[in-house]
Order: structure tokens, then sequence, then C-alpha cells
């Protein structure tokens, strides 16, 4: 009886949670450029529409370079940082590190405004490497902390044995440490990349309306008039982040690489 | 040498994070300190910035007209509900899940990432579409036989409230899976053993246990929904638009920089002080 309604309960809410990219998905397809659901003829066209039509194919552009750049520099922010409190807890170390967390501790409107009016100051509004870079440190939270999970999990006899048998710190870190966090590393920058790609409010504040990454593409298609476009970028964007989050459930252990450890694993 | 260490880094900033620390500061500490400047400065129409230095407190002035109260108290009521709202959905789930095997852990964990990283302006846009009229859930229910004809339900209170929810529970999940999936099983299996039923050991073991995590996770959500700004706007009436859209008006359609720069230092001063408010009660609360 328990078992059975927190089954239901659970597929309750898994439903509720893909309720919406059903019903996306299902939109995409219309044949004409009306809403409905279910959709009315079959037809792949707004699919097509986003790598012909010109505007769509460049806010996919963006994204994409916006998000693999910024991705780089998040994970080259973090890598130091979290190694640096890792290794020392010095005071500076703990207040760097309390920064790195800080985007994520304040409500977004307010980083994006703070770096619109910093850029605004140099001209750097309107521009691809304003925005990644935005991002880039934005989203330096996600694999500052995974990157932290993963050095927690380093065993320090390892350490003191690679010492002791004469390895200076480059060493050590290139041979034991570096190894054991790659896998948090890949892991930080998928969510890095997945969350840039979909990050609304630095984009829109910086961008100006000068470039314009797909979310923002799409919330000011979606004021000027509807298209099933904007339904099928959407599904486009579920499928990428399915592929990127299923690359690494594949190749990593994912509920570790998300903090899951039970006791046994100490 | 390993003794030195921790002294040389006391003395300066060692050379292993002078980069990271070029990168918070310049863009992030520094635009932030930059915009708690501007916020004293004054405005000036028709200027290309908008704005000159000088020190005012005009813009701060402001936030006490019935306006932006009615607003700031709107966002504090759609944050906190639907981060408790959030919560009390995305606890038990998460809970369970981290008792699922193997595989259908990894594939749930899969599918909330997916979730997850949804765009706010692609969930505010699926809802507006399940709400709808010609597209949404009310066709279901007259399949169904539940109602007599589709029926639009956007924009409204309700509306805003749920897809909020809908955004919150994903990241939920994820904050509450590692100690979830840290709680020991022979406490649980302790209590059963005791006669205790799975519910009241649900409620008096787990959830005591786990009551930081449920915490922390209800704080987080706060401050985030705090800046919602895409669903209040698309699933909302005007009078259910939230602080960000108010900060987005003043600076970039109204360019009044300034005071969009006193909104945000307010609205953060705002926030952090119910947080750190909520933390103390939340201590207490612990404690007794």
């Amino acid at each position: 009886m328990i078992r059975i309604s927190r089954t239901v309960f659970c597929w309750l809410v898994i439903v509720t949670m893909s309720a919406p990219l059903f019903i996306v998905a299902g939109v995409s397809v219309n044949e004409r450029k009306l809403m409905f659901f279910p959709p009315r003829g079959l037809s792949l066209r707004w699919y097509e529409e986003i790598f012909t039509k010109a505007p769509w194919f460049e806010a996919l552009t963006a994204s994409l370079s916006i998000a693999i750049m910024s991705g780089i520099i998040a994970l080259s922010v973090a890598l130091p940082t979290a190694y640096y409190l890792w290794q020392h807890k010095v005071r500076y170390a703990k207040v760097l590190y309390s920064i790195g967390l800080l985007p994520f501790a304040l409500p977004p409107v307010i980083t994006a405004l703070g770096m619109l009016m910093w850029w605004a100051q140099f001209g750097g509004t309107g521009n691809y490497w304003g925005i990644a870079l935005g991002h880039g440190v934005f989203l330096i939270t996600l694999p500052m902390v995974m990157i932290s999970l993963g050095l927690e999990s380093i065993d320090r006899e390892l350490l003191e044995a690679a010492q002791t048998m004469g390895a200076n710190s480059t060493t050590t870190f290139r041979t034991i440490v570096f190894p054991m966090v790659v896998p948090y590393m890949v892991a930080g920058y998928a969510f890095a990349f997945v969350l840039s790609m979909n990050e609304f409010i630095i984009s829109f504040f910086l961008g100006q309306f000068a470039v314009q990454t797909l979310p923002v593409k799409i919330f000011s298609s979606l004021r000027s008039g509807y298209s099933p476009a904007i339904a099928s970028v959407s599904v486009m964007f579920i499928l990428l982040a399915a592929i990127v989050f299923g690359l690494v459930a594949r190749f990593g252990d994912l509920p570790r690489l998300l903090g899951a450890w039970t006791p046994k694993d100490r | 040498m390993a003794v030195n260490q921790p002294m040389e880094a006391r003395r300066q900033i060692p050379r292993m994070v002078t980069y990271p620390t070029l990168m918070l500061g310049l863009f992030f500490l520094v635009p932030f300190a930059f915009m708690v400047v501007v916020s004293f400065w004054q405005r000036i129409e028709g200027a290309e910035s908008g704005y000159a230095p000088g020190f005012e407190f005009t813009h701060y002035a402001r936030f006490f007209s019935p306006l932006f109260t009615r607003h700031l108290l709107v966002s504090l009521e759609f944050a906190s509900l639907s981060a408790f709202m959030s919560v009390l959905v995305a606890f038990p789930f998460t809970y369970f899940l981290s008792r699922f095997g193997r595989r259908p852990q990894v594939l749930t964990l899969v599918f909330v990432l997916c979730v997850l990283s949804l765009s706010e302006v692609i969930v505010a846009y699926s809802w507006s579409v399940l709400l709808s009229r010609t597209a949404g859930i009310s066709n279901l229910f007259v399949f169904l036989g539940i109602m007599e004809k589709p029926s639009s339900w956007i924009p409204s209170y309700g509306a805003v409230l749920f897809a909020l929810t809908y955004f919150n529970l994903p990241f939920a999940t994820l904050i509450m899976y590692p100690q979830c999936t840290r709680l020991e099983k022979s406490l649980t299996e302790a209590a059963l053993t005791l006669g205790a039923s799975p519910v009241k050991t649900f409620f008096t073991v787990v959830v005591p246990l786990l009551w930081p995590t449920i915490f922390t996770a209800f704080i987080v959500l706060f401050v985030f929904t705090m800046g919602a700004f895409i669903t209040p706007q698309w699933l909302g009436r005007p009078q259910h638009w939230m602080y960000a859209i108010l900060i987005n008006n003043q600076a970039n359609i109204r360019g009044n920089v300034p005071f969009a720069s006193a909104l945000s230092i307010f609205l953060m001063v705002f926030t952090l002080t119910l947080v750190a408010i909520t933390v103390r009660l939340g201590r207490r609360g612990l404690q007794r």
C-alpha cells in the first residue's frame, strides 16, 4: 500500500515535470502557423526554419559559441579557486571561494544589471565577448562546487605517498589530482554549457538586441507574434540537454558527480 | 616547505589564484561596486549614458511610493509561496529517488537535469501553451468529460505561481539530492523494526534529520525566484509583475540607470535581510 502510493507519487511528479515538454513537442510539428494541440497535420518545416532562416540560425550559432566559450571561462576560474581552497585552508582561499558562490546567492537580475552598467562604460555591450565573459563569471559556481566535490574524494594518503617518493607539487597535481578531478571538470563544463545555452537575463541585458541568443530570440519573437519555430527551438534545446547529460551519465558516475555517496565510499 | 606555504599564502595573493581573482574582481565585484556607486548618482535625461556623478538619495527615496512597495510584496509572496510549494513536492520525491535502484535513479537524474536546464523563457512559453484555450490541458478535460468547453487559464495568479513552482522543482531536487543519499538506511530500518509505520518514520526520522537541507533548498529557491522576470510577465497580469520587471523597465526602457541600480540594491538588501532572519528562526526551530 505504502509502496504503491510512493510509486504513484513519483510518477505523478515525473509526468507533471514532463507535461510541458510533450505539449511543446506536439505544437512544434503543426503544419500551419497556428498553435494547436494535438497538432493538426504533421510537418517538420519549423525545424527546417531554424537552420534556413537567418535570424534563427544566427541566434543558434550565437548561443552555441557563447556557451562553448563561457564553459571554458567558468572552468578556468573554477579549477584554481577550488584547488587553492582544498590545498590551503587559508582565509583568502575561503573568501575567494565565497565570491565564487555569490552569483548563485543573489537574484540574477542584479548581476545582470551590474554587468550591463560596467560594460556600457567601455562600449562592451552588444557583443559576443561581453556575454561569454558574463556567463563565464556567472556560471563559475557549478563547476567550482563540483570540482571541490571531486577534490574531497581524493585520499590524502595518496598525496603524502607521492611526496615521500619525491614528487613536487606540480608533479603531484599532474599525475594524481588532475586525473581524479577530470570527470568532475567534464560534468561541471556540461552544466555551465547547458545553463549558458538557456540563460536569459544576462544575455538579454548585455546583448541589447545587437546579439540575440536563442532564449532572447524566442522572447523577442513571442512579442512580435507567434511562430511554431519557437516550439521547435525549445524541443531542440531539450534534446541537446538530454544528449549532453545522457553522455555524462553514460561515461561517468552521475549520482556521484551530483554529490551522492554512501558511507562505504569513505 | 609545507610549513612555510600557508605563511606565504597569507601575506600576498599567490600566483595560483591571480587569474581567478582578476576575473571575479573585474567582471563580478567591480561591476557590482560600480552599481552601488551609480545608485547615488544624478540622472540626466538625454545624455547617452543617462547619468552623471553626484551624490543624492532621490532614487532611494522613491521606493516608498506605493507602486514599488506593492510590487516588492508581490515578489515576496510569489517567491516564498513557490519556493515552499516546490520544496514540499520535491523533498519526498528526492528522498524516494535516492532510494531507487541504480538504473532508474540515473535515468531519473538525467530527466531532472534536462528539465533543470530549460530556460525560464521555454518554461513560461510551454505553460502558456499548456494553459491556453487552443492547445491546453482544458482540451483534455473536455475530452474526458470533466469540462464542457475548453477555456484559457492565463493570465492569472495561479498560472504564475504554478509555473514558478514548476521552474523550481528540478533545482530543489538537485540541491537536496546529496544529503538524501547520505542518510543512513540503518536509521529508518531501526524505526521500522521498532514498530513505527513508514509514514511515521518519514515524519519523525527522515524529515528532522534532513531539515537543514530542506531549509537550504527553500532559501536558495526563494532568492532565485525573487529575480523572476519572464514568468510573471507572460503568465500574469500587470498587478502580478515582480521586481525584476521594474528594474528592467527603468534600466532598458526608461533609461533611468541610477534608479534601476538603487532598485537592485534595495532588492538585494531586502532579500538578504529576509534570508538572515529566516536562517536565524530556522536555527532556533532546529534547536527546539
